[in-house]
């Protein structure tokens, strides 16, 4: 009676499953998403997916938590190696060129046929575009982009009698600033740094701010030669040293990276470099008045961009890419975009996002998010290579080296140099 | 007399020393957990306590359900444990047959390999049996742990043969044997290898964040991993609120039958 009963139950289950697959064309897409500022984030990804789903009853979407970057490229690699890549994930740009070599991603080019279409792929801001394409062709877009900015405590500039709405805007004046904003208390400990640029975990992201503003780009588009041995790279690696070690505005040694804002918060140190990635949480959390500019100049003006964009994997159905398209094209539409940017503090990376009444509104209360827009003018791609992950621990160890003082800057990056050469040689 | 004083004075002085150096993280995690996200990096005795950190720490994700998971995903893992590397330690201590030296090599090797390595391996055979994304993909290959065969054969290999014959007299069989006479005898050894094993699987993060993909397959481990944002900073307050709750079953559990285990390491030789 029960196995009959079973019996029934799994065949008109069967029966259901059919009549729905026959009738209308529903797809499914999995969607791999990392999240590196906080859980709110992933809430905002989750309902704008849910908004998706709810206007187009024929695709099914599961957004899918991934951990870090670190893990969802692993989460991602894994699956597609195993034969079941999920339809569409953010990963980080740089990692562009290692989904290209593991065959695992194809362009947007060939899903792109209206001239619409065509056009959408050339209305983001061409400094994330740098991350995006190679040999003529679109493998990412930009989604949740950022770049560094300086953020500075005007209550601590007006302590040390500096102007609290002008920050510095060139190194000389970052340093003569620091000076003035570095306290120490009677038994000669320093209460507040001038200046602050975490250095640990992923270094070479915020000294390619000073490598690019020293006049100098590390690697080449193609992603296979680097260019770490360049005199003026060691020139910016020396200045970095220097901070500390020469004027003594910055806490010596590898700072950390994730305690930066809470340093900042807490008054230990006067300016910090991260990312705009940072702006919603030290607007809720800096306990004063802060300003935003852009980093500082040396020969010129510059920063890197860094961040995520999405993919769309090679191994599904042309039904599952077109859909994919189709919601990539959704979410980076001018409304959710904005929506996106104001829950995050990520760079909206279309000109038109700006235009919306939601972001109109948005900048209007709080201009400090216009810098990292403004900036972009100057931006330049972030460091990314073959076998990037490999080339970048390299760079990494030998900056750790220099900033330790185990190594002299010339030293360390000469080292490095080889070591990158040695690898991607053979990409040439 | 005097030095005998002096040594245990010392050994007292270490003991503490080290215990307190153990337990400052610990410390340091109520402390912050308690305290508004101001008091994370500075003391002050009368700071005002509160336990908003770990509702907020609470409804940053499902836990309810992470919990539920996780404590399926250990009883899982630890049943099929106990009962494959019984059988297999069993098998290689009291049975000729041939193969047994290379077999039990192969199960040796395996203590040398890192499991991170078969991640991708391990997917495809979890695709191949339709298992992704469950509760059992997760769980399947950990399951014939070659550490635990290793830990068994060696307890089982101490048993006295002549416990067995007199067993054997009586009339039990292989399976009666096992179960009467080894199984028991091995105790603080389950016990031991049971509390490495939940602790482990417990904290494990990587492979199951890869082969899981929804909220009602994923353990808390998972979950936690929502707190470490690099981006925006990291919230000492917050983080260390749910590492405490995470944790907390598992500190709980160690507290409660802290005897039993530290009897059944003793006994066992693992320390």
């Amino acid at each position: 009676m029960t196995f009959l009963k079973t019996m029934t139950t799994t065949l008109s289950a069967a029966a259901l499953l059919a009549s729905t697959a026959g009738s209308a064309l529903a797809v499914d897409l999995q969607f791999f998403f990392p999240v590196a500022v906080g859980g709110k984030a992933a809430d905002t990804i989750q309902a704008l997916t849910d908004e998706y789903a709810a206007a187009n009853p024929d695709v099914k979407i599961d957004a899918v938590y991934a951990g870090s970057y670190q893990d969802t490229i692993t989460k991602t690699l894994t699956a597609a190696k195993g034969g079941t890549p999920p339809q569409l994930s953010v990963i980080l740009a740089v990692d562009m060129f290692s989904l290209i070599e593991e065959d695992a991603i194809i362009p947007f080019d060939g899903l792109a046929k209206t001239d619409e279409d065509k056009a959408w792929l050339t209305s983001f801001y061409p400094a994330f575009m740098a991350n995006s394409m190679t040999g003529g062709k679109t493998y990412g877009i930009p989604f949740q982009r950022s770049t560094p900015v300086l953020y500075w405590n005007k209550e601590a500039f007006k302590d040390a009698g500096l102007d609290p709405n002008t920050p510095p805007a060139t190194w000389e004046e970052m340093v003569e600033f620091g000076k003035k904003l570095t306290k120490t208390d009677s038994n000669g400990n320093v209460t507040q740094w001038g200046v602050r640029i975490p250095s640990s975990g992923f270094p070479y992201w915020l000294f390619q701010g000073l490598t690019t503003q020293n006049d100098v780009i590390l690697a080449n588009d193609a992603g296979n030669k680097t260019n770490f041995d360049d005199p003026k790279v060691a020139e910016a690696l020396q200045f970095l040293v220097d901070l500390s070690v020469k004027h003594k505005v910055m806490q010596p040694g590898i700072v950390e990276w994730g305690s930066t804002p809470k340093a900042f918060f807490e008054g230990q140190a006067a300016m910090i470099w991260t990312t705009t990635g940072n702006l919603t949480n030290v607007r809720d959390n800096a306990p004063f008045d802060f300003g935003v500019a852009m980093l500082p100049a040396n020969k010129r003006r510059g920063a890197p961009t860094g961040g995520g964009n999405f993919y769309i994997f090679k191994d599904s159905t042309d039904e599952q890419k077109a859909a994919s398209f189709d919601f990539i094209k959704w979410i980076t539409a001018p409304e959710q975009a904005a929506k996106w940017t104001i829950a995050t503090g990520y760079v909206a990376p279309r000109a038109d996002t700006w235009e919306t009444p939601a972001m109109k509104d948005y900048v209007a209360g709080f201009p400090q998010a216009l810098v990292a827009r403004d900036q972009l003018e100057y931006a330049v791609a972030e460091l990314a290579t073959y076998q990037n992950q490999r080339i970048t621990t390299i760079f990494n160890d030998a900056l750790e080296a220099a900033i330790t003082g185990t190594k002299t800057p010339a030293d360390a990056l000469k080292e490095a140099q080889a070591q990158a050469e040695a690898i991607l040689k053979d990409y040439r | 007399m005097m030095a005998t004083r002096f040594d245990r004075w010392l050994n007292t002085l270490g003991a503490w020393t080290l215990a307190l150096i153990w337990f400052l993280p610990l410390i340091y995690a109520v402390w912050t957990a308690i305290h508004p996200g101001a008091y994370a990096t500075r003391f002050e005795l009368f700071a005002p306590l509160t336990l908003e950190n770990f509702s907020n720490a609470w409804n940053a994700a499902p836990f309810a359900r992470y919990f539920l998971n996780s404590f399926l995903l250990v009883t899982f893992i630890l049943i099929g444990q106990f009962v494959l590397c019984t059988l297999a330690a069993y098998a290689f201590v009291r049975f000729t047959f041939p193969g047994r030296g290379i077999l039990f090599a192969l199960v040796l090797l395996q203590l040398l390999v890192m499991p991170d390595i078969l991640i991708v391996e391990n997917y495809a055979t979890m695709r191949k049996l339709g298992l992704v994304d469950t509760i059992a993909a997760i769980g399947l290959p950990y399951i014939a742990s070659g550490f635990g065969i290793f830990l068994l054969r060696q307890t089982f290999k101490t048993v006295p043969k002549e416990l067995e014959e007199a067993a054997r007299i009586e009339g039990a069989g292989p399976l009666t044997v096992l179960w009467r006479v080894y199984v028991p005898l091995a105790k603080p050894t389950y016990l031991a290898y049971g509390l490495v094993s939940v602790s482990h699987h417990w904290n494990n993060f990587l492979w199951p964040l890869i082969v899981t993909n929804s909220v009602e397959t994923r353990p808390v481990t998972v979950g936690l991993s929502i707190f470490s944002s690099v981006d925006q900073g990291v919230d000492w307050s917050i983080i260390n609120a749910a590492t405490l709750m995470t944790s907390g079953p598992l500190l709980i559990a160690f507290l409660l039958f802290q005897r039993q285990f530290v009897q059944s390491f003793m006994r066992a030789g693992i320390r």
